[in-house]
């Protein structure tokens, strides 16, 4: 058993709101649409409870992409969804001072049975990893 | 050997001894027809702290569960994991599994290999394997760091307030009552029935409104175990879920089922002239009032959209006027018995616009100070106005009546035929595009009004259509209950309505525990609807309060005093009024407190801890690390 992602495939996680993302993932399962394996789906009540340091300590580990995927507006918590977009902002900033590409995290809302913006997403973000980590094979 | 509790439920458990059991499901064939499920258990069991792999047909069957059930009394597992299908199908299940087995339920994690491995990867089996396993792999990470967790067990006062008197709210009460609870309804107005007192004869029955209504208030005010407030409103509210602390203040009845028959049958003719009627307060005065609650069902309704002024013409003309005004004006007799008239002044023809304040979009409709626009369809106003034309015919034959719109969605049961039979009988409807309403112009000639527009049913011609009466089809907005979501903290959508914590799962729970919705303050709905919504509250609240205590998820944010420093942070970033605060400990120092039974479990707090001393149960950022550093591992 070894640990680091040197020598695989880009890996995204997703963190998915239990009340509507994580639901849509499910929907996305059961009309058998079909994507990349190298994203992973992490369950969560809502993603408004990670700090600044969780997504750069997971860029650290070696995650290349983080879709935090919300309820949005429809969020069940009062305020959660606003503050949530807030601190992924804050979190933008951290990346650009790191020099690292702001794209590899994004939020965006998905609903119970949005598997087509689900599968949007997914693949918007496995794209963006693989042509990331093709350039950073390629000028080492 | 006597057995330690303590260690088999992995209470201070350290990472020696956590007993990990993991178990594979096939699914028949849904899983590993494309997951190789021996290689899974192979990698499972080199796994940190798993001492049993195992894999099964079906694990929810009952050998799949007898096998866990076994395994956790034979090897002393203190720990389960289960790749299969979703947790929203079986997490309960194998729940009970561990329950049955003698360990804490809350010591079980899922790894979801069905709807988000095997289904969507049948192209790539070898991806698949992989994926499966490294999901495991961070489920085993989370389960180690699992503790046990007890239900939230909450005393609840087995009373109901439910706010808004209107047809849900009614419906509801009863409901509750016939469910041996006790009910407080409250009204803002002087009088029952809402918007439905309002109208006539309503689909689909044709039963006049107020007869529907008249029945129901003479049940509800006649049952012992409903006391009706009216002309109340909420002032305070505390407390949480089984003990809601309500200060209200009410002018009208106070405890007393005096609503006679023939109060009921005036206050509901009154209605006819208005939203407001012409109902006094017959002086009993102002009272404030406590009322303890075990929970709390939102009834509080819809208001008609009110067009902005010159919103098609809207108050420039006296022959401009909205939908429930036509009503009223049927109602009451205002168009006449023999030809149409309104104020003196024939009515030949009549023109419906549809969508008026309802789907609405940016850069097409002016926003006209109102604060925001209403993409929302209203879902009933097109039925509405069909039912309204349908009875203008049977009253005027010769009245000639136009229908504009977008679409007609005529979604209900049985609307459907309101749309056919006036198609049939001589309405004429013209449909616009989303972006190009009809214009409405005030002319010197008779008829006065000209509703003008771009017909798509005859291929986008230009028409011009003169009318004498001009009735916008106003769709719905909530009624205005800022108090009480300020109050309360209740979410609300971009919509503006309430949001429910999910549509289909928990359709009428706020996230705001033991706070219920039904009716128009979640979404337009029709009457129908409405009671249905009315019912399942009150089913809701009745299987929550009838055991006499409530029982919670104990998924809440806990704090570790050792480690909170007293900032406050928390308490500064809750939303919600005394879930968190700060409390004088033995020693004198200012640490953060929960209150479990206000707390919903958001995580907020957690994000802005600076020493992580507060964490959500069962979602702790301590598992979530585990878990991203388990994905990344090679087996």
């Amino acid at each position: 058993m070894t640990a680091g992602n040197s020598g695989r495939k880009p890996m995204i996680l997703i963190l998915a709101t239990e009340a509507c993302a994580y639901p849509g993932a499910d929907n996305t399962g059961q009309i058998h649409a079909e994507y990349s394996t190298n994203a992973y789906v992490v369950r969560v009540p809502a993603p408004v409870q990670f700090n600044e340091e969780f997504y750069l300590r997971c860029f650290d580990k070696g995650i290349d992409g983080i879709l935090v995927m919300t309820c949005g507006h429809e969020c069940p918590y009062a305020g959660a969804y606003d503050r949530t977009a807030q601190r992924i902002g804050r979190v933008h900033e951290l990346m650009k001072e790191r020099g690292l590409d702001t794209r590899r995290l994004r939020i965006c809302a998905i609903c119970t049975v949005c598997s087509k913006a689900y599968l949007k997403e997914v693949k918007a973000m496995v794209e963006l990893v693989s042509q990331e980590q093709a350039a950073a094979v390629g000028g080492s | 050997m006597t057995e330690d509790k303590s260690q088999h439920n992995g209470e201070g458990a350290d990472a020696e001894n956590i007993r990990v059991g993991v178990y594979i499901c096939h699914c028949g064939g849904n899983i590993s027809d494309t997951v190789e499920i021996e290689r899974v258990v192979e990698a499972a069991a080199k796994m940190p702290s798993v001492v049993v792999a195992r894999r099964n047909m079906f694990m929810c069957s009952d050998p799949g569960q007898s096998m866990i059930e076994e395994d956790i009394r034979t090897e002393r597992l203190n720990r389960v994991v289960v790749g299969a299908c979703s947790p929203s199908l079986h997490e309960l299940t194998f729940r009970g599994v561990l329950t049955r087995a003698g360990i804490n339920p809350y010591l079980f994690e899922n790894a979801n290999l069905r709807e988000q491995v095997s289904w969507v990867s049948k192209g790539d089996p070898t991806g698949a394997t992989d994926k499966a396993i490294r999901l495991v792999g961070a489920a085993v990470a989370k389960a180690r760091l699992l503790r046990p967790l007890e239900p939230i067990r909450l005393e609840a006062t087995p009373r109901v307030v439910v706010i808004g008197g209107g047809l849900t709210g009614l419906r509801c009460a009863l409901d509750l009552a016939r469910l041996d609870l006790d009910v407080t309804l409250l009204e803002e107005q002087p009088f029952l029935g809402g918007h439905l007192a309002e109208l006539g004869q309503v689909y689909p029955s044709d039963k006049p409104a107020r007869e529907i209504l008249g029945e129901l208030i003479r049940e509800v005010s006649a049952h012992p175990r409903i006391c009706i407030l009216t002309s109340a409103e909420v002032i305070e509210a505390s407390g949480c879920v089984g003990t809601f602390l309500l200060k209200v203040r009410a002018a009208g009845e106070m405890e007393t089922q005096c609503f006679s028959a023939e109060r009921i049958a005036a206050d509901l003719a009154s209605r006819a002239h208005g939203p407001n009627g012409d109902h006094h307060n017959d002086g009993a005065g102002t009272t404030e009032l406590e009322i303890q609650a075990g929970m709390a069902v939102l009834a509080t309704g819809f208001d008609h959209y009110t067009p902005s002024q010159g919103e098609y013409g809207y108050e420039e003309h006296p022959g401009i006027i909205t939908l429930p005004a036509l009503i009223r004006e049927l109602e009451s007799g205002g168009l006449g018995s023999g030809p149409p008239a309104l104020n003196g002044r024939p009515i030949n023809s009549i023109g419906f616009i549809h969508c008026v304040g309802s789907r609405e979009l940016d850069g097409v409709h002016d926003q006209n100070g109102k604060t925001e626009l209403n993409h929302y369809c209203s879902r009933v106003c097109c039925t509405s106005a069909l039912w309204a034309a349908k009875q203008l015919q049977a009253r005027y034959p010769d009245l000639q009546i136009y229908d504009f719109h977008k679409d007609i969605r005529t979604y209900g049961h049985g609307h459907e035929d309101i749309y056919e039979d006036t198609a049939k009988s001589g309405v004429i409807f013209c449909r616009f595009a989303d972006t190009a309403p009809p214009k409405v112009t005030v002319t010197e000639s008779d008829p006065p009004l000209m509703i003008s527009l771009k017909d798509e049913l005859t291929f986008n011609e230009e028409i011009d259509v003169p009318v004498d009466l001009v009735v916008l089809v106003t769709g719905m907005v909530p009624h205005a209950i800022d108090n009480l979501v300020d109050m309360l903290k209740l979410p609300r959508s971009a919509d503006r309505f309430l949001q429910e914590v999910h549509p289909k799962l928990r359709p009428v729970e706020m996230a705001v525990n033991g706070v219920l919705i039904a009716g128009c303050c979640q979404a337009p709905l029709d009457s129908v609807e409405s009671a249905a919504a009315a019912s399942a509250a009150a089913a809701k609240a009745a299987a929550l309060l009838g055991k006499g205590y409530i029982e919670r998820e104990p998924f809440v944010a806990r704090v570790d005093q050792a480690l909170c420093n007293g900032t406050s942070a928390c308490v500064e970033e809750c939303k919600y009024n005394q879930a968190v605060s700060l409390v004088e400990t033995a020693g004198g120092a200012r640490k953060a407190q929960v209150n479990a039974a206000i707390c919903c479990g958001c995580g907020m707090c957690a994000a802005v801890c600076p020493t992580g001393a507060i964490q959500v149960d069962g979602w702790r950022l301590d598992q979530f690390d585990a878990m991203i550093d388990a994905l990344l591992v090679n087996y």
